[in-house]
């Protein structure tokens, strides 16, 4: 598996990480109704989405290069 | 004396064998970070709800750190795709982005290390506890626990010099304790009053004002080091762990970077595979780190 | 051809290809990149060990036979060496528990497994696969010298005040982290070099089978070492590091005081231990333990296996039974070996339904096992048998594993369990796997290889005495264990259960007879015996380097596999000239063919 294929599994795993991160900010913010709490659930959502943005771009980019 | 298949591929396996070399020391990698992670879910399992810390990590600081570690890898990736396509200069500067950001992360993390190292919890012998900060001579104590406050006898070489003086046992000092216990949190079910109390407090935490604490009503004593409970145990183990790799993945990546360019001019194909396989190096440090940041910070 | 004879062609083709120049001594034989010296560093470093370790049993055996008697000719040299613990030349308990911890740690991980796996992996499976190195030689060198580095702590540990570990090979929590000395922390810190090695060289090894097999050396012309060799390597890789995290926790226990496999209200020495958050789990540590520990079981007789096969097919002459049969079983063994672990753990009270699982993955793995058994067994029907002292071995070894084998069995069984765990029968079942088992397969290869590495035959009358002495003396070792064992004896003991049966008077329930005990006297000369019987074997090592017949052919053996194919002994780089596989690996006494054997390189 090279560098490409592993990456793309790096930026799933993250974009994943930013869905348990925005649910964990939400069962926390209706628990607890912080600022904090509800920053770190929009935090979450742009970050899921500007990895997604980048992903997106990297595969075009990268098109060429094998994933073996 | 040459090794086939060093800089190219192996036609039948389609792999050099760099790359067949570190994905088998990845796969031990694995195996190491799952008996990590494995024991992780056992200790806590086991564990009482008091007897498990929440809350007493810095979340900004940990998600910012985990921010560094993803623009790190994209940097990585970003830098192997520029030397592919033959732009030495574009790769340099991805490249240094990478090794600033291991460095930035490495830093972040000992911060966040000494802060633990000077913060602490008291378990009174009348069974209520509290965490918060000892001052002494109007600094903050590093590394107390139990044993610090019953003094210690200066310890002397074989020669009969003193090599550290002896210290006088404490019999009170002085302690700003937290607004709130973590273990709050577990005796109140969500939703009510006091655990959003205890939520808004945890990490804007005012201190209440100092008070004096006698030793004689003090069961344990300990800063928030590996000792202090399993949850420190294996967050300092795990992180430390990671640290190094990180750490390690910084000096191969500045070495490839800097002394080792020199074998771009002279085979630049093994030169892309060097960072071909420090990049799935990096990339394998990274991804525990994903995993780490929600069980340890979050969870 | 290069495999009639070691013409001068070769050797001319081979200086023009040997760019390094003269090396000094240090390059050569101590900082060698060379898989050869390499293996050949292992093997001497591991036989010295492994001499080490038996001396450390003959003195626990000594202690057991004659509770509270001075340990005859070392007793005062170890008085000197280790003060109180060997007052006047008597091991005191703590001393037994030392030895026994480190006879256990030395034959493991310093003898068995460097000379089975490393020292044959790195010298021969090169060879046979037809490659020039190991894929990454320098990392190669540094394995050697982890492994070395490990060494030396776990021996420089018994000089410390206190000694070396003694908590046992298993070094269970809380014991191990409790004991108060620091035998542990150096234990742990020889381990981490010692897995360290072992990842290093298992890493080398897989690359190097996947990606240097010469053209035409496809994976079923492999010879059967190489696979048995790729199975353990995948075993080392995959199961060492979790006990590695272990070293690391338990590390932390013992020198940052946490408390990972510490469980709440933990008493030490009578005194609560409040000091400890608590919270761990002792279970924990066991089942990381384990977990690397019962693959390591398989790492300690497949390369056993993988030699035997090869003298076997060597000396019937005749091609191995069930090749593919052998290589299935050997993987299937690999991936079993993995569920197996918790099985040394039925009376931990872990639960009657992970017992019952353990049980049937138990059982199921048997059934590979005895497949590889029997396979070299049928491999001897029809064969034209060549005795000579290699072959003794390998003949040797398949009944001695099917009895070290076959006693495991109820071993599997949770309820068998109840009456013979930690008894000596255990010590018997898997002494017989590992003594009479991996080390005769280990000296077939040392007398089998012997000749392709130095060029010179070992005496064969003198490896004959050898064997049989070792053969005899084993089992008389260990067959009384079984005995002992099943009348309950317990394996930790330190004067053999004598004071224990002697104090309760022979009415009590477990208590021993006098029958029983008196059989620690007879292993312990059997134990003695075998010691002598080893010299020859010493003698014949060392002497046939410099002084033993010297080989005519690089082919002594008129073996088929590409090893021998190589000059005598193969120089820097191996091949005269890179080899072409054009067939199966045991193409002996094929009809029609010229000679009775055809090696793997000549072409059709």
């Amino acid at each position: 598996m090279s560098l490409k294929a592993i990456h793309i599994v790096f930026i799933s795993a993250a974009m994943l990480m930013c869905v348990v991160f925005g649910l964990w900010a939400l069962g926390e913010w209706r628990a607890a109704d912080g600022t904090a709490n509800l920053l770190y659930l929009i935090g979450s959502g742009v970050g899921f989405l500007a990895l997604a943005v980048y992903g997106w771009f990297f595969l075009k980019k990268l098109k060429n290069v094998s994933y073996l | 004396m040459e090794i086939p298949y060093n800089v190219k591929s192996r036609p039948d396996t389609g792999l050099y064998n760099a790359k067949l070399g570190i994905w088998l020391f990845l796969a031990s990698e694995v195996m190491l970070f799952g008996g990590l992670f494995t024991s992780y879910v056992v200790l806590r399992v086991n564990a009482s709800a008091e007897n498990w810390p929440h809350g007493l990590l810095n979340i900004p600081i940990g998600t910012f750190n985990t921010f560094v570690l993803i623009a790190s890898s994209v940097t990585v990736v970003l830098g192997w795709a520029a030397l592919k396509m033959n732009n030495f200069a574009r790769y340099r500067k991805f490249q240094a982005i990478t090794i600033l950001c291991a460095l930035g992360f490495l830093s972040i993390k000992s911060i966040e290390y000494s802060d633990k190292f000077t913060h602490y919890e008291i378990w009174f012998k009348d069974g209520h506890r509290q965490t918060g900060h000892i001052h002494q001579d109007g600094k903050k104590a590093w590394f107390w626990n139990t044993k610090t406050l019953a003094g210690a006898p200066a310890v002397k070489d074989a020669k009969g010099n003193v090599v550290k003086p002896a210290s006088p046992p404490i019999a009170e000092f002085e302690f700003s304790p937290d607004a709130t216990h973590y273990s709050d949190a577990a005796k109140h079910t969500k939703g009510e009053p006091a655990a959003a109390e205890h939520k808004e407090s945890a990490h804007a935490s005012g201190e209440h004002a100092a008070v004096k604490v006698k030793t004689a009503d003090i069961k344990r004593l300990s800063a928030f080091v590996p000792a202090h409970s399993t949850y420190f145990a294996i967050y300092f183990t795990l992180t430390a762990l990671h640290g190094l790799h990180v750490l390690i993945g910084a000096v191969v990546i500045a070495y490839i970077w800097g002394p080792g360019a020199k074998l771009w001019k002279t085979n630049p194909e093994q030169y892309v595979n060097r960072i071909e396989v420090s990049g799935l190096f990096w990339h394998f440090v990274d991804l525990v780190w994903i995993f780490l940041f929600p069980i340890l910070y979050l969870l | 051809m290069a495999q009639t004879a070691h013409d001068t062609h070769a050797h001319a083709a081979h200086a023009e290809h040997h760019d390094h120049g003269p090396q000094s001594f240090w390059s050569k034989y101590v900082f060698s990149t060379d898989h050869k010296i390499i293996g050949i560093q292992y093997g001497v470093t591991a036989l010295m060990f492994l001499l080490f370790g038996f001396c450390l049993m003959l003195m626990m055996r000594w202690q057991i036979a004659y509770p509270g008697k001075a340990v005859p000719v070392v007793g005062t040299l170890l008085e000197k060496l280790l003060g109180e613990p060997a007052k006047g030349g008597v091991i005191a308990p703590d001393l037994y528990n030392v030895f026994g911890a480190m006879h256990g740690t030395i034959m493991v991980f310093l003898a068995i497994v460097p000379l089975a796996f490393a020292a044959f992996g790195h010298y021969v499976v090169p060879l046979m696969i037809g490659a020039p190195d190991m894929c990454f030689p320098r990392v190669n060198m540094a394995s050697y010298q982890c492994y070395f580095l490990g060494g030396v702590i776990m021996l420089a540990s018994f000089l410390i005040p206190g000694g070396a570990a003694q908590g046992g090979w298993t070094s269970y929590s809380p014991l191990a982290t409790q004991i108060p000395t620091d035998g542990q922390t150096y234990w742990i810190l020889g381990m981490v070099f010692l897995i360290t090695s072992s990842l290093l060289g298992s890493v080398n090894f897989i690359a190097t089978i996947i990606q240097l097999r010469a053209p035409g050396m496809t994976w079923m012309r492999l010879p059967f070492f190489v696979w048995a060799m790729f199975v353990t390597a995948f075993l080392l890789v995959l199961a060492f590091p979790p006990l590695e995290a272990a070293a690391v926790m338990q590390l932390m226990d013992k020198v940052f005081g946490t408390s990972f496999f510490l469980p709440e209200g933990l008493f030490v020495g009578g005194q609560p231990a409040d000091h400890l958050s608590g919270g761990g789990s002792p279970l924990l540590w066991q089942h990381l333990f384990w977990f690397l520990a019962h693959p390591e079981v398989y790492v300690l007789i497949l390369p056993g296996f993988g030699i035997i096969a090869e003298v076997i097919a060597n000396n019937t002459r005749k091609p191995l039974y069930g090749y593919r049969a052998l290589v299935y079983s050997v993987l299937s063994i690999g991936f079993l070996s993995f569920i197996v672990w918790a099985h040394h753990m039925y009376l931990t009270g872990m639960g009657t339904k992970i017992s019952t699982f353990f049980q049937t993955t138990t059982m199921i793995i048997s059934i590979p096992s005895v497949i590889v058994l029997t396979c070299m067994f049928i491999s001897l029907w029809g064969g034209s048998i060549r005795f000579n002292v290699p072959m003794l071995f390998a003949l040797a070894f398949l009944p001695m594993f099917g009895i070290g084998g076959l006693t495991g069995l109820p071993l599997g069984l949770s309820y068998v369990v109840l009456q013979l765990h930690d008894t000596y029968y255990v010590i018997a079942h898997f002494h017989y796997i590992v003594a009479p088992g991996t080390i005769f397969a280990i000296f077939a290869g040392i007398y089998y290889w012997f000749p392709k590495a130095t060029g010179r035959m070992m005496n064969a009358t003198l490896g004959k005495i050898h064997f049989w002495g070792s053969l005899i003396f084993m089992n008389l070792i260990f067959q009384p264990m079984f005995a002992q064992g099943m009348a309950g004896m317990h394996r930790r003991m330190y004067d053999g259960a004598a004071t224990y049966s002697l104090a309760n008077g022979q009415d009590v329930i477990g208590a021993l007879s006098p029958g029983i005990i008196k059989m620690n006297i007879n292993i312990t000369h059997a134990a003695f015996g075998l010691l002598i019987f080893q010299i020859p074997f010493i003698w014949n090592f060392f002497h046939s380097i410099v002084k033993g017949k010297k080989v005519t052919g690089d082919n002594p053996w008129e073996a088929t596999t590409l090893e021998w194919q190589a000059p005598t002994p193969p120089p820097h780089g191996n091949f005269a000239e890179a080899p072409h596989v054009y067939r199966g690996p045991y193409e002996y006494s094929v009809p029609g063919a010229a000679k009775d054997y055809t090696p793997q390189n000549q072409a059709p």
